[in-house]
């Protein structure tokens, strides 16, 4: 026990110390999600702290999954637990309406808020005011290997139909040699295959619900967009697919077990790169896939954003750190220790301007492309009552998409067929939507 | 030898532990079930109106409901299973002479002490993997297709970590009371010409009762909770396969953020543990008294 | 119980049960293992058994990433803390219940017991908001107070059962001798009572230790002990098994070596009273 006392003693003397040598301390508590451009910028934080000797940085680092219900559990009770929190296009409308979030305003002058694109920013913005920074933004798209397509005797187009995909696939596939034709999302949660299967609903045509609020997923476009998914994944996809997030379909990519991967842009960067990935070399890049005959690319917009909770205490503090991480000179800063390919993607203008850049990064048109094609007030083609992307944009998504999101799942693992997974989907939906009062 | 003096004193002692868990209990049970009459969702604040029985019915009629507690039986009473089985085969083992006895305890008592996260993340990414995993390896070997335990055997696969964990923990109660059994009257009985499962049946199996039993009580207790190793692993899933009443619970109030309906489900869940402590209580203080 | 058996019985008990034994260790051996290898070796096919280059990489990078010794310290702090006073609370209780057994002190010890069966998320709610109001969220303190009350049923039913094995008898002789309540429990009590206590202690932070339901949900940064450093070697972005497994084995590593040097207090620890 005095052991113990002595040492706590001395442990707080050693604080005091500490905290008199970096004059007034205060500490930001930073929730993050483990993507690798994330973690790239835990490592680069000393540039932060050089700057800004009397800030300190605290990482809470988690699965994305968790991340999502820590934060909006710490934001709808008031918890003040963290100073910044990553979040993305989907709740920064929605929180900024509870006035759960701090504006972003008086910027530092070389912050250049017009420099961001204007898609993201606005995604990121009520009336006009900021209330999340983006530190890096994506649409989706094939990622493919050109030296597989090659041996199949195949091209890939820039802008391919499902059945050309479909088609890559099977000839790609090569079980013997543990290579898959397509590696897709399958892992429960409404951004993680939900994102997935909502854009590729998307580009089917489908809708989630129709102007009275009812579920659509009886229609015939979910069943055809839900029936291609398992068919794709079942005949030409890894084992254990229903486990995979974007996380893992990277690991496998960069093993060089995929032949094509559809999923955020942002994983260009690191599917090139040569340290990490074994097929860094061999990599081409395709818009996201369409139905023929259907104009819609599936409307894939995310940005992983930077915004400040209403409850913090350093709210300042909090600002000059989200100003620093998605700033130009930050961008600057990767290029400089990791080069330009490793710059966070889809968040400002000059960076695709940037002939090093473009230079750099083979991705970096198709990236800009796909993000500017996305319209996020109209991401079906058939009349809807919502806005969205790859999400819908309410508060009871979260609950639905991750219930639906379960249930698709489920069926990818073998437990029920495409119809029986759409039709508990749409009992699942149905009802919370009812019980949530929109069909009132 | 309790005189009155000693009684009160006794009930003075007695009071902290009781009044700290009463409070424990009840102020957070209390505001479980004032949350659990009210439309109360963390994402919509509001003025979240009382609306009585509504959150029950709502969480009661959902058919995932019958699928959890389902679950929750499945997951306890196939780990008791395993570990008390187990644990008997292994304490019995280990119980002969063998040699480096210590080493082989400390071997078989190491699960126990790792973190249930930990364990549920090196099982699921080293070993259940089916693309870079060990028994993905191993099948392969055999020239059998790689299993997806985690999307094909769910519930199974988490029975088996937690079990894993708590084998251990089974075996040396067991084994600990099996080396204070007497041995005169084993061979005694090896001597009146019984084989070695009458032995079994007739002599160590009723020497153990009272060891099995409160393996039986901890374990429930620890298991009828069960929740870092389905959210590392699964997430519930696929679909609501490995969905237990403590992960419904805490995906109707957590994920869904419906903190009523979670409440609900709350106190549904309490009421049922309830029961099963009752249950067990009964069977518990019968043994432990005898 | 030394029983005699052929040396050939001897040699296929022995053969068997290490088989078994080495199979239950095999995952704890296999990740500390892994976290000497780099990234790719980890996920070798064939894998890799002792033929690779040995390298601490990657207990560097996890230390640069996550901070390990503070959340360390904050594991040592919670179970610590959360134990010993849990044992001062359950002393006097346990103590009481033993020697001056009422009609009612099994029903109380079985109320007790029962207050563990509820299930967590049911309160997580309240007691975040509880929390939250009274300043203790993300504190070493909050957490301390939850898992003494979590553990402290646990923690009376074991010296309950410790304290009934000491004859009364002495007690009685004691008094005889005009011994006070005080100077019994310190003189008399106390050295018959220690090695009960100790395997108390020990298996109790071994629970708080791996506690992973209050203390992820509980805290953000500051507080936040090695069950919450492990999180965020979920699924984190390319290969990570080496990382993974490095985490791992420092989460574990201390609780395991704990263990194990004190083995033989824990296993009576881990009876229960279950054997007389």
């Amino acid at each position: 026990m005095t052991n113990l006392t002595r040492a706590l003693l001395g442990a707080s003397a050693l604080c005091t110390v500490a905290g008199l040598a970096a004059a007034q301390e205060t500490t930001l508590t930073i929730a993050t999600v483990n993507n690798g451009d994330m973690i790239r910028m835990q490592g680069l934080t000393d540039d932060f702290t050089e700057q800004n000797p009397d800030i300190a940085l605290e990482w809470v680092t988690l699965e994305e999954n968790v991340l999502r219900q820590r934060v909006t559990q710490d934001i709808a009770t008031n918890g003040g637990q963290f100073d910044v929190m990553t979040i993305g296009t989907y709740e920064v409308p929605i929180w900024a309406g509870q006035d759960w979030l701090a504006p972003l305003d008086n910027l530092p002058d070389d912050y250049d808020v017009d420099d961001l694109l204007p898609s993201v920013r606005e995604a990121l913005s009520v009336d006009g005011t900021l209330y999340a920074a983006p530190f890096y933004g994506e649409s989706a798209m094939i990622m493919y290997r050109t030296d597989l397509m090659e041996e199949a005797g195949l091209e890939m187009p820039d802008s391919p139909t499902w059945s050309e995909v479909m088609e890559a696939a099977e000839a790609m596939t090569d079980k013997e040699n543990d290579v898959y034709g397509i590696c897709l999302r399958g892992k429960p949660g409404w951004g993680e295959n939900m994102a997935f299967i909502s854009a590729m609903a998307n580009s089917y045509g489908a809708r989630w619900f129709d102007m009275d609020w009812q579920a659509q997923f009886d229609s015939e476009e979910w069943n055809a967009t839900l029936t291609d998914y398992l068919t794709l994944m079942n005949e030409y996809g890894p084992p254990g697919a229903s486990s995979n997030g974007f996380n893992e379909n990277l690991s496998l990519f960069q093993q060089g077990r995929c032949g094509m991967w559809i999923d955020a842009t942002v994983a260009a960067g690191f599917v090139t790169d040569p340290d990490e990935s074994t097929v860094a070399d061999s990599v081409g890049f395709a818009q996201f896939p369409n139905k023929e005959g259907l104009d819609n690319h599936g409307n894939w917009l995310w940005a992983w954003s930077l915004a400040i909770p209403a409850s913090s205490n350093s709210t300042d503090a909090a600002k000059t750190f989200v100003a620093w991480a998605t700033s130009k000179g930050y961008t600057e800063l990767v290029a400089e220790e990791e080069g330009w390919r490793a710059a966070p993607p889809g968040t400002r203008t000059s960076l695709y301007e940037n002939e090093e850049y473009q230079e750099a990064a083979p991705f970096a048109e198709m990236t800009l492309n796909s993000m500017e094609a996305v319209d996020t007030q109209q991401p079906s083609v058939q009349e809807i009552p919502y806005t969205g992307a790859q999400f819908i944009a309410i508060p009871e998504f979260q609950g639905i998409g991750t219930a639906v999101g379960q249930t698709f799942s489920a069926a990818l693992a073998g437990q029920m067929d495409a119809e029986q997974a759409l039709s508990q989907a749409q009992s699942q939906t149905q009802r919370e939507i009812d019980r949530a009062g929109y069909t009132d | 030898m309790a005189t009155q003096h000693s009684r009160a004193a006794a009930r003075f002692m007695i009071a902290p532990s009781v009044l700290l868990l009463l409070g424990w209990m009840l102020i957070p049970l209390g505001m479980t079930i004032y949350f659990s009459l009210l439309r109360y969702n963390l994402l919509m604040p509001g003025n979240n109106p009382f609306v009585g029985f509504e959150n029950y019915s709502y969480f009661l009629s959902d058919p995932t409901f019958l699928t959890a507690m389902l679950n929750t039986l499945l997951l306890v009473g196939g780990v008791l299973l395993i570990t008390t089985v187990g644990g008997i085969l292994l304490a019995l083992l280990i119980d002969q002479p063998i040699w480096g006895q210590g080493i082989v305890r400390i071997l078989v008592i190491a699960p126990f002490f790792v973190m249930p996260t930990v364990s549920a993340l090196v099982w699921k990414n080293m070993f259940m993997n089916p693309v870079n995993g060990l028994f993905a390896w191993v099948a392969d070997l055999m020239g059998l297709q790689p299993y997806d335990f985690l999307a094909s055997a769910p519930l199974l696969s988490i029975i088996g970590m937690v079990s894993w964990t708590w084998l251990p923990f089974a075996t040396l109660i067991l084994l600990t009371a099996l080396q204070s059994l007497d041995s005169e009257q084993l061979e005694a009985a090896e001597m009146d010409g019984a084989g070695p499962v009458s032995r079994f049946f007739h002599i160590m199996l009723p020497h153990l009762a009272r060891a099995i039993t409160v393996v039986i009580l901890i374990q429930t207790i620890f298991h009828l909770s069960i929740f870092a190793e389905i959210l590392v692993t699964t997430n519930g899933g696929p679909g609501v396969a490995s969905t237990n009443l403590t992960y419904l619970v805490y995906a109707e109030s957590l994920l869904r953020f419906d903190v009523g309906t979670g409440s609900a489900g709350g106190v549904v869940a309490i009421i049922l543990a309830n029961i099963v402590a009752i249950f067990l209580m009964r069977m518990i203080g019968k043994n432990l008294d005898a | 119980m030394a029983r005699a058996v052929t040396p050939r019985r001897k040699a296929i008990n022995s053969a068997v049960a290490w088989t078994l034994a080495i199979l239950i260790f095999f995952p704890i051996f296999w990740t500390v293992l892994t976290s000497f290898k780099t990234e790719a070796q980890a996920i070798a096919d064939p894998p890799l058994f002792f033929n690779f280059d040995w390298t601490l990489e990657n207990y560097v990078t996890v230390q640069e990433r996550s901070n390990y010794f503070r959340h360390f310290w904050n594991s040592v702090v919670i179970s610590v803390g959360s134990t010993l006073l849990g044992v001062i609370i359950a002393v006097p209780a346990a103590w009481a219940m033993a020697f001056v057994p009422g009609k009612q002190t099994k029903n109380v010890l079985m109320w007790m017991l029962s207050t563990k069966m509820l299930p967590p998320v049911g309160v997580l709610v309240p007691i975040y908001l509880i929390f939250r109001n009274v300043g203790l969220l993300d504190t070493r303190t909050g957490l301390v107070i939850v898992l003494t009350l979590i553990n402290l049923p646990i923690i009376v039913w074991m010296l309950y059962t410790y304290f009934r094995e000491i004859p009364g008898e002495i007690l009685e002789a004691a008094r005889m001798d005009g011994a006070t309540l005080r100077s019994e429990i310190l003189y008399v009590l106390t050295p018959m009572a220690v090695p009960g206590i100790a395997s108390t202690v020990l298996l109790n932070i071994i629970l708080a230790w791996n506690e992973a339901f209050w203390t992820l949900n509980l805290t953000a940064a500051n507080a936040a002990p090695l069950t919450a450093f492990i999180a965020s070697y979920s699924s984190p972005e390319g290969l990570f098994y080496a990382k993974l497994s490095a985490a791992s084995t420092m989460a574990i590593a201390p609780i395991l070596i704990m263990g194990w040097f004190s083995q033989k207090q824990l296993v009576r620890g881990l009876t229960f009273g279950a054997v007389k």
